[in-house]
């Protein structure tokens, strides 16, 4: 689609502005967008190569022009630092060494061999016959193989860049000594760590911590996808798993192959992922945002009292509140029995039978739940509105409406478009409200034979939920099916980040 | 000072960290004890100790762990303790009893194996997922033979796979029968799915069957009307064949019957008992209910069998399944603790226990000479569930999948608007069976190395790819001097090659090493290659 300039975007008229955004957004939009993706990776990767290239030429070059204590310190890391008076450092590298080659002789070599078929010999029964008993020999454990694999990878790149960072050291050390001056001791690095060095002391324990508890657990997960780690294959008691390539993406996404149409039954449950987080979001925001407006209106009395009701809801935890909503609303529940009683249904209403009915009452409930905590943030955030804005509105003539949709609306937005797009995100990750409520169901007959046998009203995050724990425990879909729930989430983000007007536009409200 | 603070917030952010990083690991099925010397030497060899008559030879202290469902906590510890003071044997168990509920048990044993209790109790439907998952070990000769001896043939049934038995049988009460509400349904019309109907809804009251949720429920429509549904295992708890007849003209009553049912206006799909307390007139549950429902409905409580539904004419009486609970002993790497628990299994399933359970806790006896027992046959949950049992069917082993395949047949029943809907909604279920032993044409003509090999025992194939035109290699495997092989198609017998062609006898490994098998079509010969 041609671009407009100015002057013709706005002679057009209001409808045809909004076909030629649309238009726009289509042709040139994405492209740009793609394009950008693809520009930032070709940069990343010419980045990397010539790193890499100086980093080599680098090496060479210290070795080559370096004494021969440098030369050594190849070797045997932390030989120069120590020749050099700088004892701490050198010990603290030689230690390092010494444990990474322990460490690899002794556990290390193991499990990185092993890395690549995730274990050779399974477990093996034996059958006393003096006792007439069966015993159970264990062998190789291909989930402790991969993990400690991973983990002997990590340490193996922490060594590598230890060792670079030795021969770095003994570089400036040789350029300092040369150019006269003295060397560091012990002593003075230590006292750096607590001055010029201090973030690093902040920093050690907090990467630790992340690359342990964060960074490894997604990377492990992420390569359960790549492998065929299931109930039947738990990789110790029963059968080892191993490698299987992009097999799970292929099930995951294929159309064909029996009834087991997994292609479909993601994309239904996506698409009503989507549509849950998108109304579970904006009703919350619009109907929270609105009763906050009417508590804070001038003339509306015992305002306290307003706002304590709709913070009952959240000091009943959600896990009793949703169990027994989920009881209420059921087919022989409390609203059912009433509605019947007084004569008004001769029927129980399907709230959780059928599948649109499940649909609309969850998000219903959703907002009952969802409302106090937007009312809460809206009620501040409303006060914060400078009052003489409404007032030199309502001079220029403005009604409320337009006051709302100029001022109040606007305003909010940008301070809580950040809100907004994480609570679409957790919105669409929801398990609580879901499983509590449903367990995802009704059941969906056609979705019934894909692992897990996802309903009508399951997320991503319950399906994935309801495979693990399924009769054949698949936690490579699960793992893929995770992997899907990143992809969509932070394209999402990055997207709707982006174009957040508390983003695009800092110095609007300032 | 300031750094100081700054050093302090900086740990406890990693505190935090550790706190919540700990929650998310542990989502990943655990992997404890990380020692990572121990792991690769493993093997504790189990050699059979200097041969000497069974028995005394197992004395000695024994740490265990039992998992029971909660009720049985107190009887169970009672009853260790009193193996532990009769036994011939000189074992003394230090056992922990804890309380685990069945399902929970399997689900528990399932994911970490390791941390599972050495001796649990569990349903029966577990028991094919159980031993695939190794968390079952296989009982010895004698053990066997006490089992069979001593139980009925469907509890029997329920513990074996493929030959084998796995699993002690604990209770044979696992069905389900009638509960209705004298004070609504007239005694002459409990016999009749029709008139019962007509009365739930007459009088505005829920007729509680859990059809919808529970093909456990559901199926025993079919078993009404004659039809099977049996699945084949093997010595693994996997699952290689399914006879399954719920599609045939017989299935198609069992579906019109079904419909009677889940279209009424007052039918509830649940089996909860407490239902009677919100406004149900029947719900068909099991003993296990027996309790709750004798407190709601006091003396206007009726049990009986299930009704029958007329179609076209013809009665049919709904079937049941009928299943019991089993006692695992977990897989032990000692021999002389494996056989202690073993004795311990055979003791708390004997005659004794089983009937001091049902005196205990109504629990209904597999044990043969408990079932003949006076007490046995008067309790009325029991009764009922007698009365119901010449319509039910044992349960034998059911693959995992079917539950959730064979569910949906009621939710598309209530949906049907003709017959033709309703054989339409038989024969996707059929077609969603077969689909789980369905292979594609790809894997039908795969060839693949099987044998006693890289730690497996003729039952793991592995892949070949064609490298030329017929000509098959497989991956480098690592293979032992005396290890044999053959190559087979389509991960059957059917067509297999050993070294001296078609259905010729295993090629045997020469030496230790790393091979590449290779299957040359054309030449149909079979060879390794040093790789």
């Amino acid at each position: 689609m041609k671009q407009y300039s100015d002057l013709e975007y706005l002679r057009l008229s209001k409808g045809r502005k909004f076909l030629y955004g649309l238009g726009r957004f289509f042709t040139a939009g994405i492209p740009r967008f793609f394009k950008g993706i693809g520009l930032a990776v070709g940069r990343f990767f010419k980045r990397l190569g010539v790193g890499i290239g100086t980093e080599l030429s680098d090496l060479f070059l210290t070795f080559k022009n370096g004494d021969w204590k440098t030369r050594s310190s190849y070797l045997i890391m932390g030989f120069g630092s120590i020749c050099r008076g700088q004892v701490l450092r050198g010990l603290l590298f030689l230690l390092f060494e010494a444990v990474f080659i322990v460490y690899m002789l002794t556990a290390g070599g193991y499990w990185l061999s092993m890395l690549p078929s995730l274990g050779k010999q399974g477990p093996m029964e034996v059958y006393n016959e003096v006792l007439d008993a069966y015993t159970t020999q264990y062998f190789d454990n291909s989930f402790k193989i991969l993990l400690y694999g991973v983990l002997t990878v990590f340490f193996i790149i922490a060594f590598l860049y230890t060792w670079r960072l030795n021969i770095r050291q003994n570089r400036i050390a040789e350029d300092i000594l040369r150019s006269g001056k003295r060397l560091k001791s012990g002593k003075d690095d230590l006292r750096s760590l607590v001055d010029d060095q201090f973030h690093k002391t902040l920093l050690a324990l907090p990467l630790l911590g992340i690359l342990v508890f964060t960074v490894l657990p997604i990377v492990f997960m992420i390569l359960v996808a790549f492998t065929n780690y299931d109930g039947t294959h738990d990789g110790y008691n029963n059968n080892l798993f191993t490698w299987v390539g992009l097999q799970n993406f292929n099930t995951m996404l294929s159309w064909s192959g029996g009834n087991k149409v997994y292609a479909a039954t993601f994309g239904e449950i996506l698409v009503w992922t989507l549509i849950w987080a998108f109304f579970a979001t904006f009703t919350n925001y619009f109907l929270g945002m609105f009763v906050a407006m009417m508590i804070n209106k001038k003339g509306i009395r015992i305002k306290k009292v307003w706002r304590t009701i709709l913070v009952m809801t959240i000091a009943i935890p959600q896990f009793i509140s949703l169990l027994y909503v989920s009881k209420m609303f059921a087919k022989n529940g409390l609203i059912n029995l009433f509605l019947m009683n007084m004569g008004w249904i001769q029927q129980a209403l399907p709230f959780w039978e059928d599948p649109t009915w499940a649909r609309v009452t969850v998000i219903i409930i959703n907002i009952w739940i969802g409302i106090p905590y937007l009312m809460l943030i809206a009620t501040g955030i409303l006060m914060n509105i400078p009052q003489d804005l409404y007032e030199s509105s309502r001079i220029d003539g403005a009604n409320a409406w337009q006051q709302y949709t100029k001022i109040t609306l606007p305003y909010m937005l940008f301070i809580t478009g950040p809100y907004l797009l994480t609570s679409f995100t957790s919105n669409m990750n929801n398990f609580n409200v879901i499983y509590l409520l449903t367990s995802g169901g009704p059941t969906n007959s056609a979705a019934s034979s894909v692992a897990g046998t996802a309903g009508y009203t399951d997320l991503l995050i319950t399906w994935l939920f309801k495979i693990t724990t399924g009769a054949e425990a698949q936690y490579y879909l699960a793992s893929v099916v995770g992997i899907m729930v990143f992809v969509v989430v932070a394209l999402i983000s990055v997207i709707v980040y982006n174009a957040l007007p508390s983003i695009k536009n800092e110095e609007d409200f300032q | 000072m300031k750094k100081l603070l700054a050093l302090l917030l900086a740990a406890v952010m990693v505190f935090a960290l550790c706190a919540c990083g700990g929650s998310s690991g542990s989502s990943a099925p655990a992997a404890d004890s990380g020692d990572a010397a121990e792991a690769p030497a493993a093997d504790e060899s189990a050699a059979a100790p200097a041969a000497q008559s069974g028995g005394s030879e197992l004395a000695g202290e024994y740490a265990i762990t039992v998992w029971v469902a909660e009720a049985a906590v107190d009887l169970t510890t009672k009853q260790i303790a009193d193996f532990n003071a009769s036994n011939e044997y000189g074992i003394v168990f230090n056992a922990t009893v804890e309380a685990v509920g069945e399902g929970e048990a399997a689900t528990n044993m399932i994911t970490d194996v390791e941390a599972g209790g050495d001796i649990y109790c569990f349903a029966q439907d577990q028991f094919a997922r159980l031993v695939q998952a190794g968390a079952l070990s296989k009982l010895g000769a004698q053990a066997a033979e006490f089992v069979t001896a001593n139980n009925d043939a469907g509890s029997v049934t329920a513990a074996t796979t493929g030959g084998e038995i796995f699993a002690y049988p604990l209770t044979a009460d696992n069905g389900y029968f009638m509960y209705y509400d004298k004070s609504v349904i007239p005694e002459e019309d409990v016999d009749s799915l029709e008139a019962l109907i007509a009365d739930c809804e007459e009088a505005g009251m829920y007729f509680s069957m859990e059809t919808d949720t529970s093909a456990w429920y559901m199926a025993g429509f079919f078993f009404g009307t004659g039809c099977v549904s049996e699945w084949i295992t093997d010595d693994d708890g996997a699952f290689v064949s399914v006879n399954d007849t719920f599609d045939s003209p017989e299935g198609l009553i069992a579906v019109k019957g079904m419909q009677k049912l889940v279209t009424s206006p007052m039918y509830l799909s649940s089996s909860a008992g407490s239902n009677f307390a919100s406004n149900a007139a029947i719900v068909v549950t099991g003993t296990w209910d027996y309790e709750t429902v004798s407190e709601i409905l006091g003396d206007n409580m009726g049990a009986t069998d299930l009704p029958s539904f007329e179609v076209d004419g013809t009665e049919y009486h709904l079937g049941s399944y009928s299943g019991c609970k089993l006692l695992g002993v977990k897989p032990q790497t000692d021999a002389t603790k494996a056989a202690a628990l073993h004795r311990l299994a055979q003791y708390l399933t004997g005659e004794a226990a089983q009937m001091e359970r049902f005196e205990a806790l109504s629990w209904g006896p597999s044990n043969l000479t408990a079932q003949a027992d006076e007490e046995v046959q008067a309790n009325p949950g029991l009764a009922a569930l007698i009365a119901q049992s010449p319509y039910s069917v044992p349960q034998g082993q059911i693959h995992g999948s079917w539950w959730d395949l064979a569910k949906v047949i009621a939710t598309d029943v209530e949906a049907a608007q003709s017959e033709e809907d309703l054989q339409a909604a038989l024969d996707s279920y059929r077609d969603k069976i077969s689909a789980l032993f369905e292979m594609s044409e790809e894997e039908l003509n795969a060839w693949s190395v099987i044998g006693g090999i890289a730690g497996t025992s003729w039952d793991t194939d592995f892949p070949m790819t064609e490298v030329e035109p017929g000509v098959f290699q497989s991956d480098p495997l690592d293979l032992a001097a005396g290890d044999e092989l053959k190559v087979r198609q389509g991960a059957s017998w059917d067509v297999n090659y050993g070294v001296d062609g078609l259905d010729g006898s295993n090629l045997v490994v020469d030496a230790d090493g790393t091979y590449i098998v290779q299957f040359d079509t054309n030449t149909e010969t079979l060879s390794l290659i040093e790789g």
